[in-house]
């Protein structure tokens, strides 16, 4: 039997937005350059893209978008372009 | 190394032995990427549905690198991602790579980078920086410093130096 919550279960049938790209650590690529393409890429501010990088060096990965499959496909598909190891998967 | 110069330029300077030593890498990464291993890539129907990709990662480590899995521990939606993106991922990584050599054909100590020009070198740089560092079997941070003696790590701290310079250009 499901634990979600009724509201949980509605915001996810209203905006269709389970999935997640995550972002793994590897030992190459370096810390500026992570941080660089999530600013370049996501557009996020210096700070927030520290933050996820921080996260994916500490905790091994991070997330670091939510969307629809698709858009989380074309994200991949770009954190590919650049060498970094991306995958995507339905956020539980 | 690369500096930032008027109007977002950037400039790459290097002697000829750094040009020669990139050359060369180059050339090599432009072997392994337009050598791609599909044997699917007669199919002409699969061409003209463009699903002449291949569904399975690479055997070589490096390539695995270039071209992982794209949904985390699910094969088969991995294999169906591969199929419909790998051959454009190819064509991206092969298209950066072509500029960045055709910055070095014309170098002569010291070349003009477009900002344009320098997000293909980030990627196609990095790229190489991926390559050089599965073969080198690099497997954590601590790594990097270890053994620049020997020549291929001499080679890959270079570039890790080289990339980061473009980094504080662009930043």
């Amino acid at each position: 039997m499901s634990a979600m919550p009724v509201e949980d279960l509605a915001i996810d049938l209203l905006t269709d937005r389970p999935w997640i790209t995550l972002v793994w650590n590897d030992p190459i690529n370096l810390m500026t350059y992570v941080t660089y393409v999530f600013q370049s890429y996501f557009g996020y501010d210096k700070p927030k893209a520290e933050l996820l990088m921080l996260d994916v060096h500490e905790k091994g990965r991070a997330v670091v978008s939510t969307g629809t499959r698709e858009e989380m496909e074309r994200d991949v598909a770009a954190m590919h372009s650049y060498g970094l190891w991306a995958t995507l998967q339905k956020d539980d | 190394m690369f500096k930032s110069g008027l109007g977002g330029k950037l400039t790459l300077k290097l002697d000829p032995a750094q040009h020669g030593v990139l050359s060369q890498l180059f050339d090599q990464m432009a072997e392994l990427l337009e050598d791609p291993d599909s044997e699917n890539g007669s199919d002409p129907l699969a061409k003209l549905l463009n699903m002449s990709g291949s569904t399975q990662i690479s055997e070589d480590p490096a390539l695995a690198r270039l071209f992982p899995d794209g949904y985390t521990g699910d094969e088969h939606a991995s294999a169906d991602f591969r199929r419909f993106t790998e051959q454009d991922l190819r064509a991206q990584k092969i298209a950066a790579l072509s500029v960045a050599r055709e910055t070095l054909s014309e170098w002569t100590g010291k070349s003009s980078v477009t900002p344009q020009q320098a997000q293909h070198w980030l990627k196609a740089l990095n790229d190489l920086r991926l390559v050089l560092g599965t073969r080198l079997e690099i497997t954590d941070d601590a790594d990097r410093d270890h053994d620049s003696e020997e020549p291929g790590m001499h080679l890959y701290n270079y570039l890790t130096y080289l990339q980061g310079t473009l980094i504080d250009a662009l930043s």
